[in-house]
């Protein structure tokens, strides 16, 4: 039994400790936003925020992270208005959305840190998430629109 | 025959196909995308035809026909529709088709329910757009008889017909509330109902994807989201090599792990299904199984058999297939001043669709009956593969067509074998079952875009021009492998191999293209840009070649046949201007290229950067020009766009399947890269704006990439590049 909060509230995971914090979140919590594309760190479709940072979630085994505070695309805000969201929804940037959960965090993630990167920055904690689609151009432009309209 | 009773008839037909379906709707609405019981509208509802129903509560329900990867017709389809009913955007719901009903079919493929090749809104622009019309009339004829008054005064406005002399209005909902509704005859659909397009006031602006919203919040449902209770989780360990089979499996270490319930061998691997997910990953990885060793797949080499392609492309004592051909260009080059003869080769590439495949089944009464939840390409396949699996009727089939995260032509096959292991493993034991496909699976089990070898073969006349054009493409037949029903209806013509070397937008003159048509040394599928995705890089790499063989400009080389095409031309220049061509630059290379797709046409530029040291070539910029006809999305258009640049980039300078003794080399996005953020060019684009409907979006952009980089290439350094992906070696190689 693995103990974390998730989106603030506590929950108790029936798994073993070896399980992907990925899989514990989607099929156990019933949390499907988080996606999984890799499961190798390669891709970043299953970021999550743990205790705060970028996490990848597939390779997170639970049991390495017992009582930490886990954060997915469903708690990151109340309305899915988080100015990350809202940039993501003006700049249109979403085509199949696979990966968007994963991007929307990392996003959120480098803001939290660094409200007013540098595209340099921005394209930057970016690149560890791929889109398949193509929507690069359109992340870039949604970060930039967040970090200014926060 | 009465109106009534046609009426009656729909509504039943409607009520009945909803039980059938239990599906879900998408509906719009200011919180974004919802799903919502279908069985919602039913009850006081006006239908006037297939695609929409009208209810009294005024909301407006559309079928969305195709299915949704990422291209945005879950928009865009509907859009067409409410254009011409004169609906009020917001008061629309999209309720997914699940059933393979070929009324709904598209009819650019045969009326199959089939998503690809970016045909979408080309070919339900005029039944959408027309079945839009008939409900708006039929509303009209409604509100006028039940005002008493002639229906020629009676205009719309959105969702409300109104008399403009009376000043009274009744919503499109209070219309389907009214008893005279029953007795309202439904016009025959004519294009004598449609708008001008000048009226136009949703086709063509910019109306937000109603997706997007719920994909940036996370609660968009893809296919591997779905669970249902008492669900069971399946991996499945594959066979290395095609057609080889499990001769003997050790389930112990498998069965040894707390949740693991039991294996189930299929023809070409081994299930193993468990309590939970993490159970059925481990299971997965404690199974030891032997495998036969006679399949003739153990020949296949990607290597050499690029290089015996290459020497069937090249072998003129060889017919292929004609795939165009227009006067006699053998006599046309044969005869020219001067021939010149190049081979260009590609590689097998990998879809890299983000979501893995997968499927959830319900197989009931011991394989009589079944319910599933697939996102695939195409209704009327992911049924079939249903209905063969299990040897049962359609009838027994609930289908529930799921999002994709992305597909890009890899859901596409007539058998689907993620959903034939869901299927196979649910009937084994009674219980709903998952499977998930690791992406390990999906690199070394996918399908791929075929490798290719192609011979260009020109004439040039002694001042330049160009006499005699032969493209040669030496590769299997796709449509062969991922759907030989439909090869025995098309056999030979395979546009899925063969697309874009009939390069039908340039006056060629004399020109043949032909498919010489190899053995198949993986498994295939249509990928992004289908054939033009190489097709075009030959024809246009060779473009250059022979412009610079003939001491021509490119440029000019180019436009002189394109002199009969405007629209053509256009593009050309109009990317010239965009990307300052003339410009001189330090350091950088700009490359040129032209192509159609279907019935489209992009141009694009590529501005390259290399470092000599390690081969690594950087596209700096790429500017591009489309011509698609009528743009019903603007903003979603570019978006694809941008999007098949990216897809075109990564093709051009990374992607890459190998196989080896029949096995593919790659697992996994450390050794197949795509594309990421920091390898991006800036990108701009820029749509003609035409008065001609529509045509496709998706993949136009991708096959001008891979040439106008090959050309950027030999601007920079003076040096060919032949063979794509341009990898660092071969970079390497060519500058040596
Ligand atoms: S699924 Fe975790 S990085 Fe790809
Ligand atoms: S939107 Fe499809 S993978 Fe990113």
């Amino acid at each position: 039994m693995t103990r974390l909060t998730v989106n603030g509230s506590a929950v108790e995971i029936d798994a073993p400790p070896e399980t992907p914090l990925l899989i514990a979140l989607r099929e156990h919590l019933g949390l499907t936003g988080s996606k999984y594309g890799c499961g190798a760190a390669m891709c970043g479709s299953c970021t999550v925020h743990l205790d705060g940072a970028a996490t990848y979630a597939c390779v997170t085994p639970i049991g390495d992270v017992e009582g930490a505070d886990v954060r997915t695309i469903e708690g990151l805000s109340e309305n899915g208005d988080h100015p990350v969201q809202l940039a993501w929804i003006a700049e249109q940037v979403p085509q199949c959305g696979y990966c968007q959960s994963g991007q929307i965090m990392r996003a959120a993630a480098l803001l939290e840190e660094n409200p007013r990167p540098s595209r340099e920055e921005i394209i930057d904690a970016m690149s560890s998430n791929l889109c398949r689609c193509g929507t690069y151009v359109r992340i870039v432009k949604a970060v930039e629109r967040a970090a200014s309209e926060a | 025959m009465s109106n009534s009773a046609q009426l009656s008839v729909s509504r039943r037909a409607f009520l009945a196909s909803a039980g059938a379906t239990a599906g879900f709707a998408f509906a719009i609405g200011v919180d974004g995308l919802q799903r919502v019981a279908n069985a919602g509208t039913a009850a006081s509802s006006a239908k006037p035809n297939i695609w929409v129903s009208i209810a009294a509560s005024g909301k407006i329900r559309i079928i969305y026909p195709a299915t949704d990867l990422g291209q945005g017709s879950t928009t865009a389809l509907p859009l067409m529709l409410a254009e011409e009913l004169d609906a009020n955007w917001s008061d629309v719901e999209v309720e997914q088709l699940n059933v393979d009903d070929r009324r709904y079919g598209n009819p650019k493929f045969g009326m199959v329910r089939y998503t690809a090749g970016s045909s979408a809104v080309q070919g339900y622009y005029m039944p959408l757009r027309l079945a839009g019309a008939q409900a708006r009339s039929m509303l009209i004829s409604a509100a006028a008889a039940h005002w008493a008054v002639p229906e020629d005064r009676l205009r719309t406005e959105p969702s409300a017909v109104v008399d403009h002399e009376t000043g009274e209005r009744l919503s499109y909902g209070e219309i389907a509330a009214l008893p005279e509704l029953a007795t309202t005859r439904v016009p025959d659909a004519s294009e004598a109902l449609l708008k001008p397009t000048s009226d136009f006031r949703l086709i063509g602006a910019d109306v937000a994807r109603i997706d997007i919203p719920a994909k940036s919040r996370g609660a968009y449902q893809y296919g591997v989201d779905v669970r249902v209770p008492e669900m069971l989780y399946a991996t499945v360990v594959r066979a290395p090599v095609e057609d080889e089979t499990p001769i003997s499996v050790d389930e112990t270490g498998a069965l040894a792990i707390p949740g693991v319930l039991r294996t189930v061998t299929l023809p070409d691997g081994v299930a193993v299904i468990a309590e939970t997910q993490e159970a059925a990953l481990f299971g997965k990885f404690a199974l030891s199984i032997e495998w036969s060793e006679t399949s003739s797949s153990r020949g296949n080499n990607s290597d050499q058999d690029l290089i015996d392609y290459a020497a069937t492309a090249e072998d003129l004592s060889q017919d292929g297939a004609v795939w165009r051909e227009t006067g006699d260009a053998g006599a046309a080059v044969g005869g020219a001043d001067r021939q010149v003869e190049r081979t260009y080769l590609s590689d097998y590439a990998y879809h890299a669709q983000f979501e893995p495949m997968g499927a959830v089944a319900s197989v009931e009464n011991d394989g009589a009956s079944a319910e599933v939840w697939i996102a695939s390409q195409t209704q009327s396949w992911s049924l079939r593969t249903v209905t063969e699996t299990l040897g049962i009727d359609a009838e027994q089939v609930t289908l529930h067509m799921m999002p994709m995260g992305g597909s890009f032509g890899r859901r596409t096959e007539l058998t689907q074998p993620y959903l034939r292991d869901a299927l196979l493993t649910s009937k084994a034991v009674g219980r709903p079952v998952k499977v998930l496909w690791t992406r390990e699976d999906d690199v070394k089990f996918g399908a791929y875009r075929p490798a290719a070898a192609q011979r260009m073969i020109a004439g040039l006349k002694a001042e330049g021009g160009l006499q005699g054009w032969r493209h040669r493409v030496a590769a299997p037949s796709v449509i062969a492998y991922f759907n030989p029903l439909r090869w025995a209806q098309v056999e030979p013509q395979d546009i899925i191999t063969m697309r874009g070397a009939e390069n039908k937008f340039y006056d060629l003159g004399d020109m043949r293209a032909e498919h010489l048509i190899t053995d198949r040394r993986a498994r295939l599928a249509p990928w992004r840009g289908i054939g033009a995705a190489y097709t075009s890089f030959a024809a246009e790499a060779f473009m250059d070649e022979l412009a610079e063989e003939a001491g021509a400009d490119p440029v000019e080389f180019r436009l002189a046949l394109l002199k009969d095409n405007p629209r053509g031309r256009w593009l050309v220049e109009r990317v010239l201007e965009m990307s300052d061509w003339k410009r001189a630059r330090d350091g950088t290379a700009l490359g040129l290229a032209f192509a159609g797709y279907g019935d489209s046409m992009a141009a694009g530029v590529a501005e390259i950067s290399l470092d000599r040291e390690s081969g690594v070539i950087a596209v700096k910029n790429f500017w591009t020009t489309v011509d698609a006809g009528v743009i019903v999305s603007p903003d979603n258009s570019l978006a694809q766009i941008e999007g098949g640049v990216v897809h075109g980039v990564g093709s051009a300078l990374k992607e890459r399947i190998t196989i080896v003794d029949g096995e593919v080399q790659q697992n996994n996005f450390y050794d197949y890269e795509i594309l990421r953020i920091d390898e991006t060019p800036e990108i701009a684009v820029d749509i003609a704006q035409v008065d001609a409907p529509p045509t496709s979006i998706g993949e136009v952009s991708t096959p001008v990439v891979a040439p106008a980089i090959a050309n950027a290439f030999f601007a920079l350094t003076g040096r060919r590049l032949r063979h794509m992906p341009f990898t660092p070696e071969r970079v390497l190689a060519a500058l040596a």
